[in-house]
This record gives C-alpha cells, structure tokens and sequence, in this order.
C-alpha cells in the first residue's frame, strides 16, 4: 500500500505484491474455471466452503467474551448471547494461559493482574461457573482452550461437563484452540512447555474427540495471531499450512486414525482481515483452494468434509488506534465486510476501544451491532462470492497463492513448523514484518488516520476504559483455597499420579487421564506442574531482547 | 552509564502478560539512538531492579499491563534501595487517562499505546541523569 509519485506503477498490496492499475482478462487467461475456481461447496473450493453458503447457514457472530471472576464471565456471556451472538469464547486468564493456579508466587507478585482479559479457570468447578445454565452442547462454543497446553485441561472439562448433563456426546459440537501462534509468537513465555509436548497434547485431543464427540473440532489454527505480530498474509496462509502439516503428520504418524477420520478436526482456521481489503478476501479465497490442494495432493483425502476448509475471520485489532478511537468502529465494519465477501463461517469483531483496555460493555456491544447490520441490513449475504469473476480478484488470489506455496516450501527447508519455533526463525520473520509496517508508519508513508495524519490536539470522545475486577484474585484464591480443603484429596492425588504416568509414556493418550484429573478436581495448576515436571520448559529462543533482525 | 558513555537502559514485561512486539519496538528505537539495552525478560519488578543494580542502569523501561501494582512495586524497591536516581519510564496499553496515577507514583514517563517511539527516545535522552564524566 505504499504511494508514490509514479501512480502508474508503484501501488502494492500490504504485502507487497504489485498492483496494477485495472486488471483485464488476460490477467486471468492462463486458468481454467472449473480447476482454479468452479462454484461454491465444490472442489477447489475457492468460491466457498458450502454450495449455499449464508442463504443457508449465517455466519456465526463469535466474539471473545471475559474478564475478571467466572461470575464477571459468566454474566458477560449471557448478555451477548440475549444481544444476539450466535456462539461465544470464554476467556480465561493469562495465569490460566500459563498452567499456573492463582497462588504460584509468579501470579501473587502480579496479583492485580489477575483477571484483566480472562477469569482464572483452575478447575472443573471453575469451568462449570462460567457455563452456568447455558446449554452446552445446544449453544455454539469455544472450548475455552486458546494453548497447545490448555488443550487436554479444557477438552476434557468440556466432554465431563456435556457428560455430567446427559448431553450426548456424538451430537455435542463447539470447538477448540491449542493455538501454537499465540503460545510460541505472540507470548513466548518462559514458563510455557516445549512445543514437540504441546503437538502431542493436540493430537490426543483430536484423536480422542474423534472416537468419542466426532462433531467436536478440537484444534483451530489461528494464523491471525501471527499477522497481529507482523507477518504477512501470504506468510500467515503458509504458516498456518506449515502447522496443518504438523498436526496431520504426527495423527497419521501414530497409525490410529486415517486422513479422512480426522482432518476436519482441524480444517477449521482463523484468518485475519486487515487494512488491504481485497488482498485478504483474495486471501480467504485461496486459502480454501490450497487447503483442497494439500489435502488431496499430499495426504491423497477424497472425503468433501476433509478437503473443504472452515474458516473464522477476525478483523486485527491491531490495526485498531488508541487515537480518536471511535475511529475503529470504522475499521471494524470494512474488516467484517471483507470476511464477509471472502466466505467466513463465523466472524469475530475486536471492540473499538481495543488499543486501550479490555473490551467494554458498550464497545463490546457496537462490535456485535456492526456483524448484524451487515446480516440484517446490507443485502450483501444473499450472493454466494460475490466478486468471484472478478479479474482483479481472481488475479490476486493465483499471486497469493503462489506466493504462500514459495513461503511454504522456506518453512519446509527450514525443517517445519515446529523447528522454526524452536530456532525462532518464525518469531524472527514476524518481528521483521512488523519492523517494516511501524518504520512506514513512522515515516508517514503508511498513513494512518489520527496516528500520522489527521491528529487532533484534544480527544473528541470522552472515554471511560474498562476496569478489570479489583478482587478478581482474592476471589479466584479463596475459591481455590475452598476447592483444596473440600475435594477428596486422596482420590485427587490419584488421579494425579495416573496423569504423570500417561504423561510418560510417550505412546500414551493423555485424555482419557485429564478427564479422570479433572473429575476429580486437580487443578490447571496441578496439571502444568505435571507437564513441566516431566518435559521442562520450552527454551524461548532470544528474539525479544536479541539485537540481530 | 556505562564506561563508553552509553546511556543503559534496562527494560522488562513485569505483568502477567506476554505480548512483545511492542516492548521489541522499544528496545530497538533505543538501540538505534545509541543507547546500550538490557533486556531483563518477563519478570516481576525485584528482578528488574536486580538488573538494574547488577548493569548499573541510568534508566529502567517497564512494560505494563491494567494494573500498575508492578509499577508501584518499581518506585518502592528502588526507593528501599536508595536507587531513585535511576529514570523510570513505562508504556503499555494503560488508558491516558490514568497517565497522572503513574506519575504520581514517581514514573517519569509514561507512554500509552499510540506513543511514537521518537518521543520515548527523546524523553530519554532528555530526562536520563547524566554526570559529566571528567
């Protein structure tokens, strides 16, 4: 998006493809239409994942939801769900994130940290608050476990919970997360376990779910996570594959399942929409086609189910300014208009005041508002890819593609996902992206309204941020104090020790043992003591402090 | 200062957090105005004054979140430590309204999101201790 004097020639996209100033039919000649785009619901997929999409099935309004206690939680889901969301994220606390109980001395030195975006959820009980009366299994729902190590803690108290309430399980579906971008990019704490032990975790998970809750989608992979962080679109098309390909490999590896029992598992994958509007609906379109390609091409998978991929689009709330912030009302509506044209199953909206604090009521409230005026107002959802045919889009799509396939195979010469998490190789290019967009930006040649252009002396709006639970720790402590004291302790010690055993033999599904842990009321806390006993912790390659890039 | 007469920083994410684009956006401008950077990690705020003591830092950056219990906790220890010497500023996603809360606690500069990271080097290189060496 660079400008320049030479208007003719020197436009790009955000990522730097070049763009031309009107796109005609030779730029798409070379294609065939039924190969490289046919129609929506059909292999390649690129027009959509289902023949009739939002006539259909809406997207589903999914937003993440919490903060504080699992009262504060519990309370925040109910009312976006009475305003009309169509499925909800519950968010946990970062201490959560983290495996560590709210009385580790890391959490009491931070203890107003405590519940800033998330409530503590230590326990089975905790988890079942936070649920309160909403009817699980009925109601859409992340399972509430964004970390590789969150996976088997939060699958397993999810199955328990749906089993507690009689819901059967082979119709019970929401989803899960185990995001490798956010735990080993976007965090990279210290305290966080290896990430060869947290694909093993997610390949438990999507083992298990698949004999038990086959509608389950236990594992997403959030590639936004790692263009919030700086990398491109193309390079989050390929990392996200990069990651797939981990996952599938380690699932077939294991000899258990075969491609078409699982991989819709995890063909459900978050994609970013940011400031370049038509490269990330070019991006959404041909994530689809490379998603059917590797599918059928590597793995050789010939159910529809396998090869169509599932897609949440999320808007970046980095994009989003601390400057003038009602500014990102505007920013969110565009952002939720290309998901929208791009084919997303579900949408997720960033608040407007994003920059600036965990989400408010209000700003909450306009980012539901915003996803329903396009549902209910705008006449867009009716067409099924609306710009398909487009010579400029499907122009962009092929260069994406291609594009992602080249990154692709550096991430596959640099040994894959998961050795380019542990060299910092990954961290590394994100963090480059992200020096290149802020130096733009601090050279005025990315503008960006209210932040180098159009800044005004005094804020126009008045603004009342979002104050986190000041007793969200003591809550969360006594809580656990009480848990302690009243569960049956020696049965808690059992299943603790059923889990370190699991937990050691490498060949071992850890699931079945999470769940007997977490029926029995062992701690989050307790469980990561477990996993950092017996593998240690991940050595956080030197990206952040380091003065190479 | 450092024998070359660098101004140290020393910088950390003292809240219970990990996001570290930001802090990386920091640690380089700083970098690039000459100055010598120590990255303390992800630790609370009695680990970033043991850098500070150890380095003999001229400033210490701190990255916080919500809450400024992190913050207070700086001012204090390095009040205990007769280190108040040393130039503290802090950034993160703190709403500019709570700007004068920090400052009262002692924090010299205070950079919300959306600061521009040549007014952060400024500010140091403005506000930093600085003795002549003779």
């Amino acid at each position: 998006m660079t400008t320049s004097k030479n208007e003719e020639t020197e436009h790009t996209t955000a990522s730097g493809l070049p763009l031309k100033k009107i796109y005609k039919p030779e730029d798409v000649s070379e294609y065939d239409y039924q190969e490289q785009i046919g129609i929506s619901g059909e292999p390649p997929f690129t027009r959509g994942a289902y023949p009739d999409m939002y006539r259909s099935q809406p997207w589903r309004i999914f937003l993440l939801t919490g903060a504080g206690t699992t009262d504060d939680v519990k309370e925040r889901v109910a009312y976006a769900l009475k305003e009309g969301e169509t499925g909800f994220i519950p968010e946990s606390d970062m201490s959560s994130w983290l495996l560590l109980d709210v009385d580790h001395p890391e959490v009491i030195k931070r203890k107003r940290d405590v519940g800033w975006y998330g409530a503590p959820i230590m326990s089975y009980i905790d988890y079942k608050d936070v649920w309160g009366s909403q009817p699980i299994g009925e109601v859409y729902a992340h399972m509430g476990s964004p970390l590789p190590q969150m996976t088997p803690f939060f699958s397993s108290c999810f199955l328990s919970l749906l089993e507690e309430r009689q819901f059967p399980l082979e119709k019970a579906y929401g989803t899960g997360q185990g995001d490798f971008f956010i735990a080993y990019i976007s965090i990279m704490h210290p305290t966080l376990i290896p990430p060869e032990l947290g694909l093993r975790l997610n390949c438990d998970a999507i083992e298990y779910a698949k004999k038990v809750a086959p509608r389950i989608t236990p594992i997403s992979i959030p590639g936004n996570n790692a263009r919030e962080c700086g990398a491109n679109a193309y390079q989050e098309m390929a990392m996200i594959l990069a990651c797939a390909i981990a996952h599938i490999d380690e699932v077939l590896h294991r000899g258990n399942l075969q491609i078409d029992d699982f991989a819709d598992g995890i063909g459900g994958v978050n994609l970013s929409v940011g400031r370049d509007f038509f490269e990330d609906i070019a991006k959404f379109r041909a994530m689809r086609r490379m998603w059917y390609r590797l599918l059928k091409e590597r793995y050789n998978a010939k159910s529809l189910r396998s090869l169509r991929l599932r897609i949440h689009g999320l808007p970046l709330g980095s994009i989003y300014t601390a400057q003038q912030p009602l500014n990102n009302i505007v920013r969110g509506a565009y952002t939720v208009l290309a998901a929208i044209l791009g084919g997303a199953q579900s949408i997720g909206t960033p608040s407007f005041d994003e920059a600036i604090c965990t989400p408010t009521q209000l700003a909450h409230t306009v980012a539901l508002r915003t996803q329903q005026i396009f549902m209910h107002e705008s006449n867009v959802p009716w067409v099924v890819d609306p710009l398909g045919g487009s010579y400029f889009v499907e122009s962009l799509t092929n260069e994406i593609e291609e594009k992602a396939w080249d990154y692709l195979k550096l991430i596959d010469n640099e040994g894959g996902f998961i050795a380019c998490l542990n060299s910092g190789w990954l961290q590394r290019e994100v963090a480059k992206g992200a020096n290149q967009t802020i130096a733009k930006i601090q050279r005025g040649e990315l503008k960006v309204v209210g932040v180098n252009s159009f800044q005004m002396e005094e804020e126009t709006y008045k603004f009342h941020p979002f104050r986190p639970n000041p007793k969200a720790w003591k809550i969360a402590m006594d809580r656990l104090v009480k848990l302690k004291k009243e569960r049956n302790s020696k049965l808690a010690e059992k299943a603790k020790n059923r889990l370190h055993k699991a937990l050691s033999k490498k060949e071992e599904n850890t699931i079945p043992a999470t769940i007997d842990a977490v029926k029995s009321l062992v701690t989050l806390g307790e469980t990561g003591q477990i996993y950092r006993d017996l593998y240690g912790c991940w050595k956080v390659p030197d990206i952040i402090g380091s003065k190479i890039i | 200062m450092s024998v070359n007469n660098k101004i140290k920083v020393v910088i950390a994410k003292a809240a219970l957090d990990g996001h570290w684009i930001g802090i990386r956006m920091v640690i380089n401008a700083l970098r690039d105005a000459g100055m010598e950077v120590i990255y303390a990690g992800m630790v609370a705020a009695d680990a970033v004054v043991a850098t500070a003591l150890q380095e003999d830092a001229d400033v210490i950056g701190l990255n916080i979140g919500a809450s400024y219990e992190q913050a207070q906790a700086l001012m204090r220890i390095l009040k205990e430590k007769s280190m108040e010497h040393i130039l503290v500023i802090v950034g993160g996603t703190i709403p500019s309204v709570d700007m004068p809360t920090l400052k009262k606690m002692g924090v010299s500069g205070v950079f919300p999101s959306g600061s521009l990271l040549s007014d952060i080097v400024t500010f140091v290189q403005d506000n930093v201790n600085v003795w002549p060496t003779s």
